[in-house]
């Protein structure tokens, strides 16, 4: 077990480059999805009233409004080859978009009144959906492959291998890992707790959750053994590994707190403690191939911090009015998109 | 959770059995115009929208927070689902929760107390419980679920009342008193109230926190009526008819004069004295005047029964009986004439011990000091809090000169210093709702944290 110490300083703030703007756009909504297509063409900001805005990824322009859902949008997920968008909503359905034509492909029954995730493979051609207990593998045209045995408790997240060869979900009692060419659970990670959220390290030899409970757990895939972190003010909802595996962001708090997960691993070991934040953390971002984090707070500030065991840095910030509903690094890494709660989407480049 | 501006939005916990008329009052809350935009969370899928309003599925998830402890369960699906809600909360001014009739209300009250989101854009604003007063006492006294629902509540609807006798509902609002003396109890017929009853009441107000019935903030006692006379020296009869006990307690003191200190002393005389071994008294057999004395009337299987008082000295007498007299048709005789009080007085009855769940209230003057009453509070929360549903206190903490006004469910709380003393007389008031409460040790340990 690994104990947070909590200590708090006010340091004096040094001089920051500020970010860049490049552009900004309003959806008049309350964000609840946002993401760069994988090609870096499109950002696709989704509002929890349904309409899905695909914003041109230089300038801003809205390409195309796609309808969403009747009732709220829960979550949007990209296709590999950028050409289609997956989104789930409370009107039970799972819904596929040409984000070329801007027209719906496929409309899914997702098996339960709210369906609340949904995922891509990023390697292959099928779509994971959740909705209450029920899962979901579909292929990218709208055929079901597999509707799974129903999971103990509503899925609170569906994550993928980065290889695209498994992805687990999370619900009370820990973790479920499944390979989508079975139609039986592989492997089931226990925990009596309520787990959130879930997130693979990029090279799939770790899981860490954030936790009900005001926890985060982590599991070794191999082994099965795991580690539990404790001390954190709230609950975990904010996960981010770093592209080499080494740093594990947290939130649950007004710190991030960083566990370094090289050599015999975070146990025993005291975190990297980010502090700037006047609120609570509500997400968190890991560049994809640099150790550059973004860190988004309830207090409208967009902090950019350099994780380094010895010297972590805050690079540069930004506030925005309201709170933060989102940050998504473009696949190129040189800008980060950003939401507030009132809708204003804003790119920067570093 | 201090807010200077009230922006979190309300939400009523409706519970009550099925058939109680829970869905025909959401549906008179959903219709009635009252310009509010409401939410409601109920226990079926799918979503439905009624003009405004938003009515959506929940499924019911409890899950415990800290490995097994029922004080730290929680709904998850209720996090999940006022966590979406929120995020378009300005379209909705209020929320209502129904859950379902064999639902324990704790795990919803608790979860609006252990997460953080919730606590910063929520109001739990009060249970509301539904009883079918016709068929409540089917389940009463074996079902946990529905003293649970009592014992929670902030407001209850005794509803179908057109379906019940006038004295019956007065036996069950009684019987529901005994269990819960903190909620505000409503008659209704097909669930017709005001909505400024059930909604917005404020029951986990802190700044409402106190507003109990005084009479059930009182301490019990072993009798439940007594009458001032004055009297001259001679005999008197006590006559009494039939009544639902075949023997009744009685003590006849002497009181100094008609005033309240020398009231209040022959209270605490005749305390003691009901708790002194019964005498029997048969049938025109005569009762002795004074402390000490406590007689077991005994009773004719039929007809009346009189027993006789001898006084010495003339003077104001104070007779304290174990029931209500009314309930034996008994009254005081002279020679002559049936003699009426100066004054009568009614306490709550202590002989409900055998009911499962309970209020106790307890008042106490003087100052409590902060630390004993920390030790104290969180011991019996470690070692009671599952069995302590809800609890509620105004103190007078020494070196504040603020009112300390608190509320919990189980064992998580929230309190803080309120609006100054100021002229009004410092005291200490704390109500606890639960299963198998011990008065006396909850009263002792209570003031064994005042300043000595």
């Amino acid at each position: 077990m690994s104990r947070i110490m909590m200590q708090r300083k006010d340091k004096p703030k040094p001089q920051q480059p500020p970010l860049k703007t490049l552009w900004r756009a309003a959806i008049d909504d309350h964000p609840i999805g946002l993401a760069w297509s994988p090609d870096g063409n499109l950002l696709a900001v989704a509002g929890v009233s349904g309409p899905i805005t695909l914003h041109d990824g230089a300038n801003g322009a809205v390409r195309h409004s796609l309808a969403g859902h009747t009732l709220d949008t829960m979550a949007i997920s990209w296709h590999k080859d950028s050409r289609v968008i997956a989104s789930v909503g409370q009107d039970g359905r799972v819904r596929l978009w040409d984000v070329v034509a801007g027209t719906q492909i496929a409309e899914m029954a997702g098996g339960a009144g709210w369906v609340e995730r949904v995922a891509f493979s990023p390697a292959s051609d099928w779509l994971v959906s959740a909705a209450g207990r029920k899962l979901r593998l579909w292929k990218s045209t709208g055929e079901l492959i597999c509707e799974y045995p129903d999971a103990n408790s509503t899925i609170t997240d569906i994550k993928w291998r980065s290889d695209g060869k498994q992805f687990a979900i999370s619900a009370y009692n820990g973790v479920v890992l499944y390979d989508p060419t079975k139609s039986e659970p592989l492997r089931r990670f226990e925990w009596q707790g309520s787990t959130l959220t879930l997130e693979w390290s990029p090279d799939g030899s770790y899981i860490a959750t954030g936790d009900q409970d005001s926890t985060v757990h982590f599991w070794i895939t191999d082994t099965g053994q795991d580690l539990q972190m404790w001390g954190y003010a709230t609950k975990v909802l904010e996960l981010a590994w770093s592209f080499n595996n080494r740093y594990l962001a947290t939130g649950g708090g007004t710190q991030v707190v960083v566990w370094d997960c090289s050599g015999k691993g975070p146990a025993n070991t005291k975190p990297i403690m980010l502090e700037g934040h006047q609120s609570l953390i509500k997400h968190l971002k890991f560049q994809h191939s640099g150790n550059v984090l973004a860190s988004g707070g309830n207090d409208g500030m967009l902090g950019i911090w350099r994780v380094e065991k010895k010297k972590s840095t805050l690079l540069t910030s930004a506030v925005f009015k309201d709170p933060i509903a989102g940050i998504a690094w473009s696949p190129d890494d040189r800008c980060i998109a950003v939401v507030d709660e009132i809708g204003t989407v804003s790119v920067a480049q570093l | 959770m201090m807010n200077t501006v009230e922006t979190r939005v309300p939400v009523t916990v409706l519970t009550g059995f099925l058939g109680s008329g829970k869905t025909t009052l959401l549906n008179r809350i959903l219709t009635e115009n009252h310009g509010k935009k409401i939410a409601v969370i109920e226990n079926e899928f799918g979503e439905v929208g009624i003009d405004n309003d938003l009515v959506i599925g929940a499924e019911e998830e409890i899950f415990e927070m800290n490995n097994g402890c029922i004080c730290c369960t929680v709904r998850g699906d209720l996090i999940r689902i006022l966590g979406h809600l929120m995020k378009r909360r300005d379209k909705f001014d209020y929320i209502m929760i129904e859950t379902t009739g064999m639902a324990d209300p704790g795990p919803v009250a608790q979860t609006f107390y252990v997460d953080d989101d919730m606590q910063q854009k929520l109001r739990l604003d009060a249970i509301v419980t539904v009883v079918d007063a016709k068929h409540i006492w089917e389940h009463i006294d074996d079902s946990d679920e529905a003293k649970e629902q009592v014992a929670f509540a902030d407001v209850i609807l005794l509803n179908k009342i057109d379906l019940v006798a006038p004295e019956d509902l007065d036996k069950l609002e009684a019987r529901i008193k005994s269990m819960n003396s903190m909620a505000k109890i409503y008659r209704t017929r097909d669930a017709v109230v005001e909505m400024d009853k059930i909604l917005n009441v404020g029951g986990f107000n802190l700044d409402r926190a106190m507003e109990v019935d005084p009479k059930f903030m009182e301490p019990e006692y072993p009798f439940e009526w007594s009458g001032t006379y004055e009297l001259a020296a001679g005999t008197y009869e006590w006559v009494m008819g039939a009544g639902p006990d075949p023997v009744m307690g009685m003590a006849v003191l002497p009181l100094a004069n008609s005033g309240m200190a020398a009231q209040e002393a022959a209270l605490m005389d005749a305390v003691l004295t009901f708790a002194e071994e019964e005498q029997a008294v048969q049938a025109g057999a005569a009762m002795h005047m004074g402390k000490g004395r406590h007689h077991q009337l005994v009773l004719n299987k039929d007809g009346e029964t009189i027993f006789k008082i001898t006084l010495e000295q003339p003077g104001f007498y104070q007779l304290f009986t174990e029931h209500h007299p009314d309930e034996f048709d008994a009254h005081l005789c002279s020679t002559d004439a049936v003699l009426d009080p100066l004054q009568t007085r009614e306490y709550k009855p202590d002989h409900e011990h055998d009911e499962e769940v309970t209020s106790v209230g307890i008042t106490l003057p003087g100052d409590l000091h902060l630390e004993k009453l920390n030790g104290w509070l969180s011991q019996l929360l470690r070692v009671h809090g599952q069995d302590i549903f809800r609890m509620k206190g105004v103190l007078s903490v020494r070196g504040w000169n603020e009112r300390f006004v608190f509320q919990g469910v189980h064992m998580l709380f929230d309190g803080r210093p309120d609006r100054p003393w100021g002229s009004e007389l410092r005291h200490n008031k704390m109500i606890f709702i639960g299963r198998n409460l011990d008065r006396t040790a909850l009263e002792g340990g209570f003031r064994a944290c005042l300043v000595s």
